[in-house]
């Protein structure tokens, strides 16, 4: 009996052994080495020294662009995040209603999603948005002058922001699942008792959709925190104008790749950790209050 | 049944395994190997049947650049069709962001073109073979001179092999100037002739002067003129002690942004990596500060005559200095360095090569590859050649290369220049911010 019960186990080890080995080796070997060389001096190329909190005392005490990317990054993330997900919901509800050729918007919605944070649509958001792009020549054209849409620091960060927000398509995806698991007959009787429309959308629709809500917000702000590409793409790696596009991975990718100081990336990626770790227990910290569960065992 | 579940997993686990090891790419054994077998036909000059060889080959540029350096490299393929060179080319700030993580992952290219800015932190990190070993064997150094060749050491290790030489200068459209109605550049001009000039241009047509100056290059030419330099021949400093130089060199330049003389970052950075929508080229500008062997460039990409002129002094001649242009460097992981060491022999000795190159990199150091070239330049491009030969009586010796770190001090000051010339930041601000970050970066080579 006993020797049986041991085989079937090894069966099952041996079935997940190669995702096993993956992790260990691809995914919990580098998280622990970032460990140790957060608390170093290293360059990739000779041996880390030991240095021990001297990359954290720097980074909290000494460097301007650090804190400069920080709040990049909390306007990028905080300003994107809850503009994304409304306009997904919007999105979402006009589908809902929508009977007819749903599938053909639905897919079309979804488009800039696939190709979304890809270096392609970057690439075309800088050039449509350049100074001599077709938004500004559509401008000239109505008579109006050129804006230099990537100019100025806060500019440029909203034209970032406006970017994630297009990309709104597996948020919206996610709303629509979401909408269609809510009975209809709820809607009905509300109707009988008089409520209107509005009535409808924050006393049903809003309530009912909470869980959904909150597994987006979650995804989204790690996602947004960790955005990289159109920072990197748009303002071609320097974080132009004037650190206005320098988000923290961004920032982080320079100190590692083109500084070689890979033990303060580290350091920055360990905070970074943390950071999204508590926002992200945070918010289900929160979820008891505001987020309504049909059944008891859904908690 | 069980069994053969387990057997099945087992299985799938040691081909998973196998696989892994497996992708490696089986090239170590090429460069060795080579005289051991003589079959084929091969009736190319460098011997026959030898192995397919396949060399990787990166470096920075505009598109000019790339089109000849793909020319060239077809050539060479067709002399030595054992040979495949595979191109990977970008613009500046792109190729040292893609270059650092290659290093990292050992998977540099077998050739790089290398910087003076960068060739003592990549070859003191062990990432650049020593070159000295295949000078007079695979790269025939015979019409080179030493103090051309010296100019890759780093240590007594040589670690990348000098394309040309370069000057800094101004190079300019003189025909849009006059239609202006602006009076000719003074010859030796100053730094308030700069200004004065770049103003009236401004005035006169609404174009630019310029298109601002690469705040690092720049700020070390003029603290040359001063008796000083950027950074410190001990290689853990700044080279300059008083701020005042930073606030004298960068007021003016910013006070021409504001003026609208010189363009702002934002619209500088539209043309940063393409020469055609440079203001110059368009016609909405007056030239470009910049060094010698981009003349070429800019002269073919606008298509009509451009002049250089001189650098603004009080002491030009003591700020000037010829550069090694850049360098082509191989990488220490290469399993193909003698093949690698062959084509920078072929780059830098062979005249045909050279007639496609046309000094594009610097002036060439072989002085047989320089005289073959002299009758069939053009008007245009002698003018550099006639302009290095001027600068080798007007210049002060450079000193070594840039220290460890000096691509995250260029950055810095990059950085700061934009925030000066957005108006942000006071060059006074700058002065002190720049001293204080950038002697924490350079200390770091203690």
């Amino acid at each position: 009996m006993k020797a049986r019960a041991i085989r079937q186990h090894l069966t099952g080890y041996a079935f997940i052994s190669p995702f096993i080995f993956g992790f260990l080796i691809f995914t919990l070997f580098p998280i622990a080495a970032s460990l140790y060389l957060s608390f170093t001096d290293y360059n990739m190329f000779k041996a880390p020294a030991w240095i021990g909190l001297e990359n954290f005392r720097e980074m909290f005490t000494g460097d301007r662009k650090y804190w400069n990317s920080v709040k990049v990054t909390l306007i990028y993330v905080f300003a994107g995040v809850p503009l994304r997900l409304t306009f997904a919901l919007i999105i979402a509800m006009m589908l809902n209603n929508a009977s007819r050729a749903v599938g053909l918007y639905r897919t079309l919605y979804y488009i800039p999603s696939i190709i979304g944070g890809s270096v392609a649509v970057s690439i075309m958001w800088r050039n449509v948005f350049g100074n001599d792009g077709i938004v500004n020549l559509l401008l000239n054209f109505f008579g109006l002058e050129s804006i230099r849409w990537f100019g100025d620091p806060m500019a440029a960060l909203w034209m970032l922001i406006l970017l994630s927000v297009w990309q709104f398509g597996s948020s919206m995806l996610i709303f629509l699942a979401g909408l269609k698991n809510i009975p209809q007959s709820y809607y009905e009787a509300a109707s009988v008792d008089g409520a209107n429309a509005v009535q409808k959308f924050f006393r049903i629709t809003i309530p009912l959709l909470t869980p959904v809500i909150l597994f987006n917000a979650i995804m989204q702000t790690v996602a947004a925190f960790m955005t990289f590409i159109p920072a990197f793409i748009i303002s071609k790696g320097t974080g132009a104008p004037m650190d206005g596009t320098l988000l923290y991975s961004l920032y982080l990718f320079q100190h590692g790749f083109q500084f070689f100081n890979m033990g303060y990336a580290s350091a920055m990626a360990w905070v970074m950790l943390i950071v999204v770790s508590i926002l992200t227990a945070l918010l289900f910290f929160t979820s008891k209050y505001w987020v309504h569960y049909e059944t008891k065992e859904g908690r | 049944m069980r069994k053969v579940t387990f057997l099945m997993a087992a299985l799938i686990l040691a081909w998973m395994a196998a696989a892994c090891s497996e992708t490696n790419p089986p090239t170590s054994n090429n460069g060795t190997n080579q005289s051991a077998n003589s079959n084929e036909t091969g009736s190319g000059s460098s011997g026959s049947g030898e192995e397919p060889v396949t060399l990787r080959m990166a470096w920075w540029g505009s598109e000019p650049r790339h089109n000849y350096t793909l020319e060239v490299i077809q050539r060479y393929e067709e002399a030595n069709p054992h040979i495949t060179i595979e191109p990977e080319y970008s613009g500046w700030d792109e190729y040292w962001q893609k270059l650092g993580p290659q290093a990292a992952a050992n998977e540099l290219p077998d050739i790089i073109q290398m910087d003076l800015s960068y060739i003592a932190q990549y070859g003191e990190n062990n990432q650049l073979a020593d070159l000295t070993p295949f000078l007079g064997k695979e790269i025939d150094t015979t019409n080179i001179s030493d103090s051309v060749i010296s100019g890759g050491m780093v240590g007594d290790q040589l670690f990348g092999f000098n394309l040309g030489v370069n000057a800094l200068g101004f190079h300019y459209d003189a025909e849009k100037l006059e239609s202006l109605g602006v009076a000719p550049l003074p010859e030796a001009w100053t730094w308030d002739d700069y200004y004065a000039k770049a103003k009236e241009v401004k005035d006169a047509g609404d174009v630019y002067f310029d298109t601002g100056m690469k705040a690092d290059v720049f700020f070390n030419y003029f603290l040359r003129t001063k008796g000083a330099s950027l950074y410190g021949a001990d290689g853990i400093s700044l080279g300059y002690e008083d701020d005042a130089l930073f606030v004298e060199f960068f007021t003016p330049l910013v006070e021409l942004v504001q003026y609208g003389a010189v363009p702002t970052p934002d619209v500088a950075a539209q043309f940063s990596n393409n020469l055609e929508m440079n203001p110059v080229v368009m016609g909405e500008g007056i030239g470009v500060w910049q060094w010698s062997n981009q003349f070429v460039g800019l002269q073919q990409v606008a298509n009509r005559p451009m002049k250089i002129h001189p650098m603004p002094g009080p002491h030009a001649e003591q700020g000037l200095y010829l550069k090694p242009s850049m360098f082509f460097s191989i990488s220490e992981n290469s399993q193909q360095k003698e093949e690698a060491a062959k084509f920078i022999n072929f780059f830098v000795n062979d005249i045909e090569a050279n007639q496609l190159i046309n000094g594009e990199r610097g002036v060439p150091g072989s002085s047989v590859v320089k005289d073959a070239l002299k009758p069939s330049l053009t008007e245009q491009q002698a003018q550099v050649f006639d302009y290095i030969s001027w600068a080798e009586e007007n210049s002060s010796p450079l000193g070594g290369p840039d220290p460890i770190g000096a691509g995250e001090v260029i950055a810095l000051l990059d950085d700061l220049a934009e925030q000066m010339n957005f108006g942000v930041l006071s060059p006074e601000d700058a002065a002190q911010q720049f001293r204080e970050e950038a002697t924490k970066i350079l200390s770091k080579n203690q």
